[in-house]
């Protein structure tokens, strides 16, 4: 679905080997990360039964993510990523999908509660916004009634109480002219106006952690700096969780206090922003970094693409999933599948690779 | 009248069967031909026209619309039960009797001069038309009545058949509305005579029955005569002992007739038993118009006061014969099934071959197809039952000659004649391909596949079409020009209860016109055509009988077309009703005879 | 709006002249029996079907036939004189339409109420036994010949001729005004043979559409936003799922209105179905005319309405 290359914008953080990076944006240090997680996902798997067999689309992934911080989750169409965000609300379950492990949110088993009990999580305490604001927002309805049915789905208020509250939340989210935006159709407003309208409708009731799956994709470069800072802008304000998915790093290189690199259903590596912008550790990783156009650099230098494309979720390869497309792959790495595990001297930083940490450090050298 | 078939049977395999068992002779009950109808089915000819109980109300349930209500126009099965009913014409006819007229409006039989070129008839008094007319009838309403036929906008039929020959008749047809015919005069309000060009008195006697001679009030129906076409018919005033209810114009139109679901008969106000021979015990008539014929059927025979007057379902005739017999009726005379065949040119204008089709035609087979035992008997000749002549002209054996002898076909027979015919093989070896046009639907693409099936087996190679019925009548076997060579299924039902009126039209050579012929075959024998002309003339009905079965009995020697069924027209009622069928008019019951048990 | 509306109208109007025009020319150069023919009877002379056919204006060339039938119409609004009975053809099918949209009505009423239910049932179980056996009962009654279904109904119901002695039977029909209860009662068979196999379609309609809206992301978003299902499915899933049904439904209910002669003829019920029916079998053009005029008006307004109506159900739909 995705392309692999993409212009940033110009407000977007530029990549370039030689310049350490540093992130635009930290974590606010007046606002320590609670020690108890907010979401706990662990050895989450989802699979699909297809007519051609069971497709693996999320295959054991685990992550944490604390109050208030924001996670991204990177990778290529068919990573899995989308399905793991959708499993996090049991979105999953209608399409007959079979979810394995376990993700904690509070201390409480999302996966192990009823619909009943899952509803009043979702669009409540989990709130979710879309790629396609434009497909996700029902054609036939006005938007403000979007919202409102949104906010008194979980809040007991006169519908008169629930509009004014709507207009409040456009305005909030920078709509111009919200009185009367509130009675236009998804398909009158414009692609930017519509993703912050969904933004404010995930808003509506207050949740603790927003999902965001490739909330810019679909949008006009320009605009997507601008829903990017509303986002962040929003999550500062209300000390709200965040989970990014995209496919762009430049997405994340801003915003995200920690990445994860998922591949084929796996996380590659994980770890907090800066590190993987300096010092990335999984070969898959430095693929997507080296192949991120720049526009300060030099317009004769070819662009790096990673050889080869995704595996068939049916039929991943055996071992490591990466090592078709790997230029470092040794023989031994088609029979082993790397587990998640910490690189040395850095706990944080977690990497699924075969190669040894400190010939990785050397390959990274290299290419920086 | 072309005959109607008034149901769809399909094989009656199953009662032919039981009649079969029952047997043909112990008990049963049979009319003046000879026919039996099977025990506890009623005929037209037992039924009784007398004690019944008056009042109530009877419902009837036709399938059929009626086709014309205007006297003037009416010409079919349908539409004579209301019309006889509501009308009278100088003649009618009691239930069982097809052959010697009633006088009706009529004191008594017609005076037929010496030189066969007048007729007289005298008119009762105290016959009055109903409201709002209200008036004594008088013999100018009959010399209207019949006058308007000429009348294009009202267009009957069948004038030129039997009044054609009326002094001045031709000098009106010229004129656009008919107007006065000087043949017609009235001396005074009681007498009509009636002026002919030609000695053809007997058979204008004979045609006095049609409802064309019911009286029309000329100063009421003027008016709707000048419409294009005449819309009398919506205002009709009655005579008879019922009329179609009205309001307080006349019109009829939209309160007693509403053209497609219903009619109503009332009693008429103005008539008195004293002047009728019909007890008319029924208070009122309402007559449904339309559904299925098998729902409607079901209908009745489980129901209450309730008749079916018109096309009947084959498994309405089987369900009555098995669990409702006393309700079944048979009406023998309701006219013939035949085969035309061509004689003016092709293989058939050899009389040879004609009597080869007649000899290997299994006539069993057609009326199996047709209904079975139960509504046909085997036709041998071309006078029907009820019919004057019937008898004379052989019965229902029919006359004795060796390719009539043989009910289900008799090959060898049939090898004889195509040998006269010269073919020695006994079958055809010629080169001309057979045109057979016959009419879809049941029964008739059955019987249609039979009559080619058997062509085929005398060696003929034929060119086999169905098109829809009136498509055939109209389009091809109506039609000279087109020189068809076999038509199937033609038949014959006579406008009236003489024999000139089964024989005449359909065979006689003189009357062939270029389009809607009914002379199907175009049977053109000089000789014959010179019999008729002089059986035209004679008088009395047993003369008249005897001369037209001399006639018949030509035809037969020269096989003019090949014959298969006498039809006989199942009717139903419901259990409490006592019906009574007319016999001239397929059994159909009548209204005025009708009464509830 | 208003331009689309008015423009709609005028193509409308010319179209009605074309049907009227194809009509007249169809049903008097094909080889059916002539009117003339049918209507002096039997063995009638050939003069009297020549003076038939002046009378009934059919020796006139035929445009002029269809000029002066053109004026009478748009001048007068007179549909002529029927041949056989002379009766106004406006009368008659104004007699009738009453049976007619009595039927339809209940008909297209009983259909959507069972159809629609069973096909979101079906959706959202899908291919489970339930699905598989609606769908399949559903299959049973799109192929149940029309006709043959009133029979058997009438057999077993029928309080006249029926096994079981509940409603009643064929010829019962009352007009609303004249006999309202009787009115009801005697067009409860009719309406359910008549909605049968239209309940089976839009079962099968409901079920395809609702199918594939499910599968749509704004689904999705309403279950993200934690809406109770019966919302998402109704409010959400059903409402867009509806609208191209509704457009069947408009034109279905267009042609129903210009007459079901089957179930008219079955049950005996006095509609415009068989008012065309007995026209085409006596050629009485001039109410051949008119009821084919009449179910070309219906379709017509049926499909100028439903077009105007999708403005307001799907606000995407806009007309320049």
């Amino acid at each position: 679905m995705s392309p692999p290359d993409h212009i940033v914008t110009t407000e977007a953080y530029q990549v370039s080997a030689a310049t350490p990076v540093s992130p635009s944006s930290s974590p606010d240090p007046a606002r320590p990360a609670d020690a108890e997680p907010l979401l706990q996902v662990k050895d989450l798997r989802v699979s699909y039964a297809t007519e051609d067999g069971a497709v693996r689309a999320v295959d054991g992934i685990s992550y944490e993510l604390g109050r208030g911080r924001t996670l991204g989750i990177v990778g290529e169409s068919g990573s899995g990523k989308t399905v793991a965000a959708l499993s996090v609300l049991g979105l999953t379950r209608a399409e007959g999908a079979e979810v394995g492990g376990c993700i904690e949110f509070e201390g409480r088993d999302l996966l192990a509660l009823d619909e009943r009990e899952l509803r009043t999580v979702r669009g409540n305490e989990i709130a979710m916004v879309f790629q396609d604001p434009l497909s996700s927002l029902h054609p036939l309805y006005r938007v403000g009634a979007q919202i409102v049915e949104a906010i008194r789905a979980h809040q007991d208020m006169t519908k008169a109480k629930a509009r004014a509250r709507t207009i409040e939340l456009l305005d909030l989210v920078g709509i111009p002219d919200p009185a009367k935006r509130v009675d236009a159709y998804p398909h009158e407003m414009s692609g930017g106006q519509r993703q912050r309208a969904m933004i404010a409708m995930a808003l509506a009731n207050d949740p603790k952690l927003l999902i965001a799956d490739e909330p810019t994709t679909a949008l006009d470069v320009t605009v997507q700096a601008q829903i990017l800072a509303l986002l962040s802008e929003l999550q500062q304000e209300r000390g709200m969780a965040l989970v990014l998915v995209t496919h762009d790093l430049g997405v994340v290189a801003d915003m995200a206090d920690d990445i994860a690199v998922m591949y084929a259903g796996e996380i590659v590596e994980s770890a907090p922003a800066e590190r993987v912008f300096a010092a990335p550790e999984h070969p898959y990783t430095w693929g997507l970094l080296r192949s991120i156009p720049t526009l300060d650099g030099p317009r004769e230098e070819l662009l790096t693409p990673i050889p080869g494309s995704p595996p068939s979720p049916l039929a991943p390869p055996p071992g490591c999933r990466f090592h078709p497309r790997c230029p470092y792959a040794q023989p031994e790495h088609a029979r082993t599948n790397p587990e998640l595990l910490s690189t040395p001297g850095q706990p944080d930083h977690r990497v699924a690779c075969l190669l040894e940490p400190e010939t990785r450090r050397g390959l990274w050298r290299e290419l920086a | 009248m072309r005959s109607i078939k008034r149901y769809t049977p399909l094989a009656l395999a199953a009662l032919a069967l039981g009649l079969a068992a029952c047997g043909s002779s112990g008990g049963s009950i049979s009319g003046s031909s000879g026919i039996k109808a099977p025990p506890g089915v009623q005929t037209p000819l037992t039924e009784s026209q007398t004690g019944g109980v008056r009042g109530g109300t009877l419902t009837v349930l036709n399938h059929q619309d009626f086709e014309h209500l205007d006297p003037g126009q009416a010409y079919s099965s349908v539409d004579y039960e209301a019309v006889y009913a509501t009308q009278r014409p100088l003649y009618s006819h009691a239930p069982n009797a097809f052959s010697a007229p009633t006088p009706d409006l009529a004191s008594g039989p017609p005076q037929i001069s010496a030189d066969r070129k007048t007729v007289t008839v005298h008119i009762r008094s105290g016959v009055h038309f109903s409201p709002p007319v209200n008036r004594e009838v008088t013999s100018a309403d009959v010399a209207y009545a019949i006058e308007r036929g000429l009348n294009q906008n009202v267009a009957n039929p069948y004038f030129s058949s039997y009044f054609g020959s009326l002094e001045g008749a031709q000098e009106a047809e010229k004129k656009a509305n008919g107007g006065p015919i000087s043949g017609i005069t009235t001396p005074n309000k009681d007498t009509i005579v009636f002026h002919l060009t030609e000695p053809k008195a007997p058979i204008l006697a004979a045609a006095l029955v049609l409802p064309l001679t019911a009286p029309v009030p000329e100063e009421f129906a003027k008016k709707y005569d000048a419409h294009s076409p005449t819309e009398y018919g919506n205002y009709l005033v009655a005579t008879g002992p019922y009329m179609f209810k009205s309001n307080s114009a006349g019109k009829v139109l939209g309160v007693g007739y509403e053209p497609g679901k219903s009619a109503t008969l009332v009693r008429n106000p103005n008539w008195s038993t004293a002047t009728d021979f019909r007890p008319a015990y029924l208070n009122q008539i309402n007559i449904q118009i339309g559904g299925d014929t098998n729902v409607i059927g079901r209908q009745v025979l489980e129901g209450s006061h309730m008749v079916e007057n018109d096309e009947i379902a084959q498994s309405t005739v089987q369900l009555a014969y098995e669990k409702f017999r006393s309700q079944l009726e048979i009406s023998p005379g309701a006219g013939t099934g035949y085969i035309a065949v061509n004689n003016h040119q092709g293989p058939f204008a050899n009389v040879n071959v004609r009597k080869a089709l007649w000899a290997a035609l299994d006539r069993v087979a057609m009326n199996k197809a047709h209904g079975g035992e139960l509504v046909t008997n085997v036709m041998t000749h071309f006078i029907y039952p009820e019919i004057p002549g019937f008898e004379q002209a052989g019965g229902l054996a029919g006359p004795q000659v060796d390719y009539n002898d043989y009910p289900t076909g008799n090959a060898q027979v049939a090898a004889k004649y195509m040998r006269l015919a010269g073919y020695p093989s006994g079958k055809y070896t010629g080169a001309t391909t057979l045109q057979i046009v016959g009419a879809t639907g049941s029964p008739t693409s059955e019987e249609a596949e039979i009559v080619n099936q058997t062509l085929k087996n005398l060696g003929f190679k034929t060119k086999f079409s169905l098109v829809d019925k009136s498509v055939m009548y109209s389009k091809f076997c109506g039609t000279p020009s087109e020189e068809i060579d076999v038509c199937p299924n033609v038949g014959w039902v006579a406008d009236f209860g003489d024999p000139q009126a089964v024989l005449d039209v359909p065979f006689n050579g003189e009357h062939i016109p270029p389009s809607n012929n009914p002379n199907w075959g175009q049977v053109d024998d000089p000789t014959i055509n010179q019999h008729m002309a002089a059986a035209e003339l004679v008088v009395g009905t047993q003369a008249r009988a005897a001369a037209w079965a001399a006639i018949d009995r030509e035809l037969v020697a020269q096989a003019v077309a090949v014959p298969y069924a006498w039809d006989k027209q199942p009717n139903v009622e419901s259990h409490d009703v006592a019906g009574v069928g007319d016999v001239w008019n397929l059994g159909a019951w009548d209204y005025s005879f009708t009464s509830l048990k | 709006m208003t331009r689309y509306v008015v423009r709609r109208i005028l193509w409308g109007v010319l179209l009605l002249i074309l049907v009227s025009a194809l009509t007249f020319v169809l049903f008097r150069i094909l080889p059916t029996a002539e009117p003339a023919r049918l209507r002096a009877g039997r063995n009638a002379s050939p003069r009297v079907i020549a003076e038939l056919r002046v009378d009934l204006g059919l020796n006139k060339p035929l445009i002029t036939q269809f000029w002066l039938y053109m004026r009478g119409l748009f001048l007068h609004g007179d549909l002529g004189y029927s041949y056989t009975s002379g009766a106004s053809v406006r009368s008659l099918i104004f007699d009738r339409l009453p049976a007619t949209l009595s039927l339809t009505i209940g008909s297209a009423i009983i259909w959507m109420a069972i159809g629609l239910p069973i096909g979101i049932v079906s959706a959202l179980r899908r291919r489970t036994r339930t699905d598989r056996a609606s769908m399949g009962v559903a299959l049973l009654f799109i192929s149940a010949p029309e006709y043959w279904l009133g029979l058997i109904v009438l057999y077993l119901f029928a309080a006249d001729i029926g096994r079981v002695k509940v409603f009643p039977g064929a010829g019962a029909y009352a007009g609303l005004t004249a006999d309202p209860w009787k009115w009801f009662t005697s067009l409860i068979l009719p309406w359910l043979v008549l909605a049968a196999g239209f309940a089976a379609v839009y079962a099968r309609l409901m079920r395809g559409s609702l199918i594939e809206t499910l599968g749509q992301d704004y689904i999705r978003t309403a279950r993200a936003k934690g809406l109770p299902e019966r919302q998402v499915v109704l409010r959400h899933g059903v409402r867009a799922a509806i609208t191209p049904i509704l457009t069947i439904f408009a034109l279905d209910v267009g042609v129903l209105l210009g007459g079901a002669v089957l179930i008219e003829t079955v049950f005996e019920i006095p509609g415009i179905g068989r008012l065309n029916y007995d026209a085409i079998t006596h050629a009485d053009f001039p109410i051949i005319q008119g009821t084919v005029l009449l179910a070309a008006v219906f379709i017509i307004v049926a499909n100028i309405l439903i077009d105007i109506a999708y403005a307001y159900l799907d606000p995407r739909v806009r007309y320049s």
